[in-house]
């Protein structure tokens, strides 16, 4: 079922969200866009599937959320890192690092 | 608080949500046309990528918290409306989790309250009393013990904090114009503190009222003082003449406290105690001691057994040959054996009910599980997340656990209820409440409510994963019912049957057994017979002069009352008589040791019980005045030690009144009459020889009245207990009683309640067992109309399918029945001990269990197999 795969990338997809918006306040189209440029469209999911986990990371107050007018003086919702949100994401940066440290050491040394 | 806001901004919420999204669109779409796309070419590929809006709508909103109280009410309102539709299903399984949860908490209870946790007293776990147990015969010999016993043993034992010791004394409180008979204990120094219970009103004995000297005081049973004293705080303080000593009444205990089960306690010093016991009949004290913490049992039950044997080498006419002191929880010990054992077979019974009955809770949910197998699938291909179809199971669970929950907590109050008054007298202790046991009704509800949830959550977990495709092709229209629920559905019913089978046959035995036992010939009249316990103040009554001074009036006076035939005293009454003695047969040698129970009487005992003499006569008034040494035999004594010679004349030797405080000198009796026999040793048990010998003999300062009238003997009370107050006002009447009720009380409500209650809890898994084989041949044959429908076409007579239903009915039946006999032998065998009169393998029983079981299940597969017959070929085809 396709929702087991979401489940599997859940954790990972919350991260990136958390790191990208810890540059600044950004609207979720941005933020899209941001994760696109940056894996250089690695990430195959789709777009809308942005939004319910920016949803459930404000409900965390991991994210505060504001509605402001963009450069183009339309109204966006804005997303920032709150502070609960940095100490999630150093916690999940260093979990991840721990993790891919392990997964690379055995790669190179389980010949 | 933001959570609250958008609660109440609901519109305003979903607006924002919308225009997030098309935002998002917007500048998509706004980029493609930058970049060179036309117009819709840039819409299409930015819908494309992005996916569908409405889907992630959903899944924002369940990300947030008020939405997900939403949906949980509406997955409440959907099962409930899907329980309502199926209002069959939802009942059934309601009310059998109801009634396993309600029976089995109200047995639990009354089990733990009567055996666990019967007593108010301080510390009660570590309570005991000490038997001296007879090795030679397996049984107890005694658990009482004399003054002087009971003061060695808190000397020299190392196992008992502290311990305390009580009398029973019949207490006659003299009034102005009438008297009132109480039940007294007089009680050790110390002993209510020991018991740990405090007062209620005024104090308790206070160390200074057990000494010698000290002013006498009692105090008062809280039930006695609302019966017999209204109530009433101004009776503190007050004197009262009991059996002629002034004592002032220093408080009312709290209203469990029931010590011995007495009307009141009086303080005794342990010097008194020695003195204030005089004849062989009382000289023992009940004696109950507080195990050190740390102390096991066993540990104590050795140390008193040593204690025990030096205590017998200074009094060995007080122990048998071989014996040993066991030392046992005091709960336990109150309790007799015999309804002990019956409390434990009915939990069993009642632990099977629960078994059954949570086992029709999970078959019903299986079934309706297996018919919602394409509802699953249909709604997970439209987009059902796997948690949410969880989640609604749940609730549905949910919803039917927390009906049977209640329903069953109402069960288990009026089970409860019902329970505690129907449970014959002096099987507990006087001290017990039986009430709802919270801890026991937590057990059973987590156990039905655990049914109910892992029964019904496997079917959800395993349709959530099911291949869509296969379910939705297959649903409704199996073949005969295969695969694993299926299985797991019969093989519950077998199961279910095999319990049902054991509890009624267990029914069964016990109402062979009942029958038996009631209709034991009793070999005396026990109809218009008023009987009543004349305890005589041994101060004033000493010698068998003053005893016959009392009594030949009083029989005098009483067969002058108008509603009288006759009035007789004896020693004690049957069917439980009384002292067995070794005896001595003038010119006779025998192998073994020859007994007799003696009693003693007045010379219309045999007119008053109706028991006939088949050679010579009663004692002569003259004889019974002299108290000269005459002496009534049974049929029973006559056949064992005189066969075939004329017993009349002969004379027998009762060494039992040469070893008596007070003896009877020279106790040789002439032989004067036999008499037929009658029940002496109670009802299960043969007839003991006994011998009867003018009351007069010796004086024994406790005994029994009986009164034969003309009517209902209740209604005499009053007119005898006048007769009485007129011969001696010191002297009341101890529980007057028609003796029929008494013998019933005594002999048969014990194993009526039992009969009753294992009935009941064999009805009850006879019912279920019904439901659950209705429900899954009602199921299994629904989920055949297809195959019917085809067979039919094909030419099978509605007899062939009708036939292929009930043969795979008695199928499930017949291997619950082989296996349920073999448990039900297993549990026979197990009960042997309470069955009389009734073998533990009764064919006949067993095979009336085997048909009712057999046609009732026969019969609730009969409905199902009724409607497949009826099945139109053309709609059964149509019918998917």
């Amino acid at each position: 079922m396709p929702s087991e795969k979401n489940d599997l990338h859940r954790g990972t997809l919350d991260m990136l969200i958390l790191k990208v918006v810890a540059s600044g306040p950004l609207h979720g189209y941005a933020i899209a866009q941001r994760l696109n440029q940056i894996s250089k469209d690695y990430f195959q999911v789709p777009q809308g599937s942005l939004y319910p986990a920016l949803h459930r990371l404000e409900e965390r107050e991991w994210l505060d959320a504001e509605w402001k007018d963009t450069s183009t003086g339309r109204e966006a919702k804005f997303y920032t890192l709150t502070t609960k949100g940095k100490k999630q994401l150093e916690a999940e940066v260093l979990g991840w690092e721990r993790l891919s440290d392990a997964v690379s050491l055995i790669l190179r040394t389980a010949d | 608080m933001r959570w609250l806001r958008r609660l109440g901004h609901k519109p305003l919420v979903e607006k924002r949500l919308d225009s997030e999204l098309h935002f998002h669109l917007e500048q998509q779409i706004a980029d493609y046309i930058a970049s060179g796309l036309s117009p819709a070419e840039a819409r299409r590929r930015a819908n494309l990528e992005f996916g569908s809006v409405e889907g992630f709508k959903e899944e924002c909103r369940e990300a947030r918290w008020e939405n997900q109280l939403d949906i949980f009410i509406r997955d409440f309102r959907f099962a409930l409306r899907g329980l309502l539709k199926d209002r069959r299903f939802a009942f059934v399984s309601i009310f059998a989790l109801a009634l396993a949860i309600g029976a089995s908490t109200a047995m639990f209870s009354v089990v733990d309250n009567a055996l666990f946790e019967p007593f108010p007293y301080k510390d009660q776990k570590r309570l005991v009393v000490v038997h001296i147990r007879d090795l030679d015969k397996t049984e107890d010999y005694r658990s009482f013990f004399t003054m002087p016993e009971i003061e060695e043993i808190r000397k020299q034992n190392n196992v008992f904090e502290d311990s305390a010791g009580n009398q029973q004394d019949d207490v006659v409180q003299m009034g102005t114009d009438t008297n009132l008979r109480l039940d007294g204990n007089f009680v050790t120094p110390g002993s209510l503190d020991f018991l740990g219970v405090p007062a209620l009103l005024g104090r308790s004995l206070a160390d200074g009222d057990y000494q010698p000297g000290a002013p006498p005081v009692f105090v008062l049973r809280y039930k006695t003082w609302q019966g017999k004293f209204n109530s009433d705080p101004g009776a503190i303080g007050k004197t009262f003449t009991l059996n002629g000593v002034a004592r002032t009444l220093v408080g009312v205990m709290s209203p469990r406290f029931a010590w011995g089960g007495a009307d009141l306690w009086i303080p005794c010093s342990y010097e008194a105690a020695q003195t204030l016991t005089s004849g062989q009949f009382d000289k023992y004290w009940g004696f109950v001691a507080r195990l050190k913490s740390g102390v096991s049992v066993n540990e104590a039950s050795a140390e008193m057994t040593l204690i025990a044997k030096r205590l017998a080498t200074l009094n060995p006419k007080d122990y048998p040959k071989h014996f040993d002191a066991n030392v046992e929880n005091f709960g336990h010990a109150v309790v007799p054996q015999q309804f002990r054992n019956s409390l434990y077979l009915f939990l069993v019974a009642v632990s099977l009910l629960l078994l059954i009955g949570c086992g029709n809770v999970a078959n019903l949910l299986l079934a309706r599980a297996t018919t919602r197998q394409k509802e699953f699938a249909v709604r997970a291909a439209l987009g059902a997340g796997r948690h949410r179809l969880i989640r609604q199971l749940l609730v549905e669970s949910l919803l039917l656990a927390l009906g049977g929950a209640l329903l069953g907590v109402l069960f288990a109050w009026a089970g409860v209820r019902v329970l505690s008054t129907s449970m014959p007298d002096s099987t507990v202790a006087s001290e017990t409440v039986i009430e709802m046991n919270p801890p026991v009704l937590v057990f059973a509800l987590a156990i039905g409510v655990g049914t109910i949830f892992i029964f019904g959550l496997v079917p959800a977990l395993r349709a959530s994963r099911c291949d869509l495709q296969d379910s939705l092709r297959d649903a409704g229209k199996g073949l005969s019912g295969t695969g694993s629920h299926a299985r797991l559905r019969n093989s519950v019913i077998v199961l279910e049957v095999a319990l049902s089978l054991t509890l009624l046959f267990t029914a069964g035995l016990f109402i062979r057994s009942f029958l038996a036992l009631s209709h034991v010939p009793l070999g005396f009249g026990i109809d218009h017979v008023l009987n009543a316990r004349l305890p005589l103040p041994p101060n004033r009554y000493k010698t068998s002069a003053q005893i016959a001074a009392f009594y030949r009036p009083l029989l005098e006076r009483l067969k002058s009352v108008p509603g009288v035939t006759s009035a007789a005293t004896s020693s004690s009454f049957p069917p439980d008589d009384c002292c067995p003695s070794e005896i001595e047969i003038t010119g006779k040698a025998h192998e073994q040791k020859p007994t007799a129970t003696v009693q003693l009487s007045s010379e219309d005992y045999f007119q008053v019980l109706r028991i006939p003499f088949i050679e010579g006569r009663t004692f002569l008034a003259d004889e019974v005045n002299d108290a000269r040494k005459v002496a009534v035999i049974n049929q029973t004594f006559r056949s064992r030690y005189f066969r075939n010679e004329n017993p009349i004349g002969q004379r027998v030797h009762l060494k039992l009144m040469e070893t008596l405080p007070d003896p009877v000198p020279n106790a040789w009796f002439e032989i004067v009459g036999v008499v037929a026999d009658a029940k002496n040793h109670r009802l299960e048990n043969p007839n003991d020889p006994e011998v009867w010998f003018p009351y007069t003999v010796y004086p024994r300062p406790a005994w029994a009245l009986l009164v034969r009238t003309v009517n209902d003997p209740a209604k005499m009370v009053e007119a005898v207990g006048k007769e009485v107050w007129a011969t001696d006002p010191g002297v009341a009447m101890a529980d007057p009683q028609p003796l029929e009720r008494i013998l019933d009380g005594s002999l048969l409500a014990q194993p009526r309640f039992g009969l009753w209650l294992v009935t009941v809890f064999s009805t009850i898994g006879l019912i279920l067992v019904t439901i659950g084989v209705y429900s899954v041949m009602a199921y299994s044959t629904s989920r055949q109309t297809h195959e019917f429908g085809i067979r039919m076409a094909l030419g099978a007579e509605a007899g062939d399918v009708l036939g292929m239903v009930l043969r795979k009915g008695t199928k499930l039946l017949l291997g619950g029945i082989g296996i349920g006999l073999v448990v039900s032998f297993a549990v026979a065998r197990s009960i042997v001990a309470q069955l009389w009169g009734v073998s533990a393998y009764d064919l006949l029983t067993l095979v009336a269990v085997v048909v009712l079981l057999l046609l009732v299940g026969l019969a609730a597969c009969w409905i199902p197999a009724r409607r497949a017959t009826r099945v139109d070929p053309v709609t059964a085809l149509r019918y998917e």
